[in-house]
């Protein structure tokens, strides 16, 4: 009942605000990700996004019409309103201008609060209350080290690097930490930010009915090759993500906790490198989380971004591309 | 040697060397032959016309909060375009590294710049813009305006004043000359645990970072210290808390901020400090440290460091509008509360900074929906602006022109910061362009407002008026290079485009970043447009000057005394007799009634503790950067000697005579009388 309004709602609204900025730029309407969610926790926060800027853009619009109106009346010398050089009070005015945003902030309050928890990452109610799932949850344990993304499939007891495969309308739940420094996971389409830290553990959730690739970033600066640490999402049909992992069940390389530690050093992954890895040792993703708090760090050597040519040079020459 | 340091470390030298000058770095080392030649040329100028007496006496040496403000504003000018600089150089790269087939130079695979100084680049421009250009400039106007608006003769601490200039321009030295010698941090404005220790950060960059901030944030301090005291103590007889000018209820509110806010930076950066340089683990993600912590403190100073320059400006428009719509500012008591309860709330909202961490939705929603409550103020304050303008008789002067600007930037910065205050959609655009959108548009309305306040307040300091052409021409080619670079950046931001991107993988952003390429440019007109109303401004100086009341509807007490102001403020402390006085004064026919006679003035001295202080703090920030220990213990006994030395000194001022006091007054009368001619 209360789905159904808030997607007519919605899918009203949505047209209506994206009209002129899609008619600016023709018929590459899609490439606003923000606007053209393809999974339930995006999709959510899109919603709350029409709902504020339909009360605040209202406000501010009367607001500014207000403003150039009494412009166009007051302007010195054309005598279109009284001019009354004492006027500075006005009970009802007052309370009008105390009352507009009181109200107004009270309303978005509302919405804040419930849109919170309906996407809060650690138990997303928009995924745990308001669907049966089609299908078991997938569980996916993210590790950002300097500038790759390392993703663990506990389940299956293998990992990708630097790609993420999903199944569609299947709940995913993703842990994450980092190895290095700080950074946020990102998939604009399918699920917001959240930050990825050394020694902490980060929780987020997403689902999607849309089979298609999407693009993650990673958000938050962390260092020389962030701008090269995005990663591609593919939301597969079940079929499709049985076969894939298969597939990389067949990779010839696997990770220990040893190989792990040679493959966190820094590496700019300039060519988008896809790695597959058949099997994981059990329990990486807490033993990073316990190396790291007992104070394990993977630094970077000084000035190796000084010249980024001669170190992608030297990157090379490890045989590490 | 508590931590292991990266290169070499001598007892002499500490950790600099010929190799951390960037000699062989093909913008930075033109650059530098540049700043050396031009350096030169100045000094040149400054010995041939056999000025250094006249600089040192009247301008190095001085405590006039005028002259002092004068100098804040000149800085904060000069790091408004360093700063600028920066932009352009961001903006640039971005435009350039676009896709995997862009083209790179000087050591980068894309673009011009390579990630490391890239990340210097838009550390150095947040640094220098939030704490070396936005807060100079607000505190010059502080300087300036306040003590004359209360009427009083000059701050409550005149040399507390000079020290507070000197240490800033020494934090501005340091960021200034990191360009030249080592690098600038590349984590950010704000920094990240723990991207900033010694590990992921190993070069000197952070350490200019610390320090600069370090200086600046004491030089505010202690400006705000002096502020509060010159307010609540130094007022005029009859100026009561309900006749205070709105702009000082504004300095008044932000220096509250400013006072209990910034020693939470200063701890916060003492502790990574205390990481980098002694091997502590404060901020680190193992053996104990917690990395959010830092977080938490820098924003717990980061968020009121906003309002403390936002309220400023907001004071700034509620001088402008009344005087350009001839009646009085509507709402002056809401007007006051609004700014209050501003000050209040900014101390609750801290961690919509950060909703992206992770703390639990309980926790997200309360300080989402106090983020909100900065709302209902700040609306109420527009809305008193506009009811300022409703039944008035505008005149859209330049300064009006602007401050209706940053009114309609406001309007805007306030719809897209509600959205950010909900934490579903935060999730969505925090990171990401958006947000440096969003707050750029905040950000510029503080710009606007101190342009605005050139305009408004350059006559009663200099005593003659800005060229209203070249003032209009640079009002519009900024406002259309606003338009032009920030709106495609709210469009990226909801095309998912990510901040501090220094190689653009999307090709599909590219047009977008051209025009914002386009708009920078536009800017840079604006920038001459500056310098042309400046220079045709000077020269026209005789035809455009003007009497004590410069816009003939001017409200606030500063407009009572004389254009320029003389150094003592006014012959004789005007009694207060009501809100607007000088309005008040107009309305009754005795604006023009001078004094009957004229009484002894006690002035300050000139010192120059200050300007050496600020010196030694200078090296003192440079010996700790390059860790060079005998250079760091040196000037910091140099430092605490002189402070002692002054401190027993003290000083007893000086009396200007009441003859002298009617001399100059006949004067400065008599050349208001020609100017009314």
């Amino acid at each position: 009942m209360q789905v159904k309004w808030r997607n007519s709602l919605k899918n009203g609204w949505r047209y209506a605000a994206l009209a002129p900025i899609l008619l600016l730029d023709g018929c590459a309407g899609n490439s606003y990700w923000i606007f053209d969610p393809k999974g339930l926790m995006a999709d959510t926060s899109l919603f709350y996004l029409l709902v504020d800027v339909g009360i605040m853009g209202t406000i501010v619009g009367l607001t500014a019409l207000l403003v150039v109106w009494f412009m166009w009346r007051y302007q010195k010398g054309k005598n279109r309103g009284k001019y009354d050089p004492v006027w500075s009070h006005s009970n009802t005015i007052e309370v009008v201008v105390w009352g507009i945003p009181i109200i107004a902030v009270g309303v978005l309050s509302y919405f804040a609060v419930v849109g919170t928890f309906e996407i809060n990452p650690y138990n997303p109610t928009v995924i745990s209350k308001q669907r049966k799932p089609a299908s078991d949850p997938v569980e996916v344990d993210v590790i950002a080290t300097d500038w790759q993304w390392l993703f663990v499939y506990p389940q299956y007891h293998m990992a990708v690097a630097n790609e993420l495969v999903l199944p569609a309308h299947t709940p995913v739940f993703f842990r994450l930490t980092s190895t290095a420094v700080t950074t946020t996971f990102f998939i604009p389409q399918l699920v917001g930010m959240i930050d990825v830290m050394p020694g902490m553990r980060t929780k987020n959730a997403l689902e999607s009915s849309n089979i298609g690739e999407y693009q993650g970033i990673a958000s938050d600066y962390a260092g020389a090759g962030t701008s090269w640490m995005t990663f591609k999402t593919n939301i597969l049909s079940s079929a499709d993500f049985g076969q894939w992992v298969q597939r990389v069940r067949q990779s010839p390389t696997s990770m220990t906790y040893t190989s792990f530690n040679n493959y966190a050093d820094p590496y700019i992954n300039v060519h988008h490198k896809v790695a597959y890895f058949s099997s994981v040792q059990d329990g990486l993703f807490d033993h990073v989380i316990d190396e790291v708090m007992n104070g394990k760090t993977w630094p970077i050597p000084p000035m190796m971004t000084e010249n980024m040519v001669a170190y992608m040079q030297k990157q090379n020459a490890q045989h590490r591309d | 040697m508590l931590v292991d340091l990266a290169g070499g470390w001598n007892p002499m030298w500490g950790r600099l060397a010929w190799s951390q000058i960037p000699y062989d770095n093909p913008i930075l080392a033109p650059l530098f032959v540049a700043v050396v030649v031009g350096a030169i040329l100045v000094l040149g100028l400054i010995t041939y016309y056999g000025k250094w007496t006249y600089l040192w006496k009247e301008w190095l040496t001085t405590v006039d909060h005028k002259k002092l403000g004068v100098m804040y504003i000149l800085i904060g000018l000069v790091m408004l375009f360093r700063g600028f600089i920066d932009g352009l150089m961001i903006r640039t790269q971005q435009a350039w590294a676009v896709g995997a087939h862009s083209s790179g130079v000087f050591g980068a695979t894309h673009g011009y710049l390579t990630p490391f100084h890239f990340g210097q680049i838009y550390s150095a421009h947040g640094v220098i813009m939030i704490l070396l250009a936005a807060t100079p400039l607000l505190v010059g106007f502080m300087n300036i305006i306040v003590p004359i608006q209360i009427g009083a003769r000059d701050m409550a601490y005149p040399y507390l004043n000079a020290l507070g200039l000197w240490l800033t321009a020494a934090a501005g030295a340091l960021i200034m000359i990191s360009l030249f010698v080592g690098d600038f941090a590349h984590n950010g404005w704000f920094g990240y645990a723990p991207i900033f220790e010694l590990q992921y950060s190993p070069g000197v960059g952070v350490d200019y970072w610390i320090w600069t901030m370090e200086l600046v944030a004491l030089g505010t301090t202690l400006g705000g210290i002096n502020i509060l005291a010159t307010i609540i103590k130094m007022r005029a007889p009859g100026m009561t808390w309900g006749r205070l000018p709105i702009f000082v209820w504004a300095t008044l509110s932000a220096n509250v901020i400013a006072l209990t806010s910034f020693p939470a930076l200063q701890v916060a950066l003492a502790l990574i400090a205390a990481d980098r340089y002694l091997g502590a683990h404060f901020f680190t993600a193992g053996l104990g440290g917690n990395l959010m912590l830092y977080t938490n403190l820098f924003w717990i100073w980061g968020h009121p460091e906003v309002y403390f320059v936002i309220l400023p400006a907001f004071g700034m428009m509620s001088e402008i509008f009344p005087t350009f719509s001839e009646k009085p500012l509507f709402g002056y008591i809401t007007m006051v509360l609004a700014s209050m309860a501003i000050a209040g709330v900014s101390w609750l909202v801290w961690l919509h900074h950060f909703f992206t961490m992770g703390a639990g939705p309980y926790v997200n929603s309360a300080f989402s929906v106090a983020t909100m409550l900065v709302g209902i103020p700040t609306g109420v304050k527009v809305f008193n602006w506009a009811f300022t303008m409703y039944r008035g008789r505008l005149t859209f002067n330049t300064a009006m022109l602007w401050a209706i600007g940053a009114l309609f930037l406001l309007l805007i910065g306030g719809l897209t910061g509600m959205m950010l205050a909900v934490p579903a959609i935060n999730y969505m655009v925090h990171n990401s362009v958006f947000v440096v959108a969003h707050f750029h548009t905040m950000l510029l309305v503080i710009v606007y407002a101190i342009f605005a306040s050139v305009i408004y307040w350059f006559p009663k300091v200099f005593g003659f008026k800005l060229d209203e052409f070249w003032a209009k021409t640079m009002f519009w080619l900024f406002s259309a290079g606003t338009v032009l670079v920030f709106v495609p950046m709210y469009m990226l931001g909801f095309m998912g485009m990510t901040r501090r991107l220094d190689y653009v993988f999307n090709t599909v952003w590219h047009p977008y970043l051209l025009v914002m390429e386009f708009g920078i440019a536009v800017y840079m007109l604006s920038v001459l447009a500056f310098v042309a109303l400046l220079y045709v401004s000077i020269r026209d100086h005789a035809k455009n000057q003007v009497g004590a009341d410069a816009w003939g509807t001017s409200r606030s007490l500063e407009w009572l005394t004389h254009s320029p102001v003389p150094f003592y403020n006014f012959a004789v402390l005007p009694h207060i007799s009501a809100r607007d006085e000088v309005a008040w004064r107009r309305d009754n026919g005795i604006d023009h009634v001078q004094p009957d006679h004229y009484e002894d003035i006690h002035m300050p001295n000139n010192t120059g503790v200050a300007i050496i202080l600020g010196g030694l703090t200078f090296v003192l920030g440079f010996a700790l950067v390059w860790r060079i220990w005998w250079l760091c213990a040196l000037s910091l006994l140099a430092i605490v000697a002189l402070v002692i030395y002054r401190s027993f000194k003290g000083d007893p001022g000086y009396i200007i005579t009441a003859a002298e006091v009617e001399k100059m007054e006949k004067e400065a009368l008599r050349r208001e009388a020609q100017i009314s001619k």
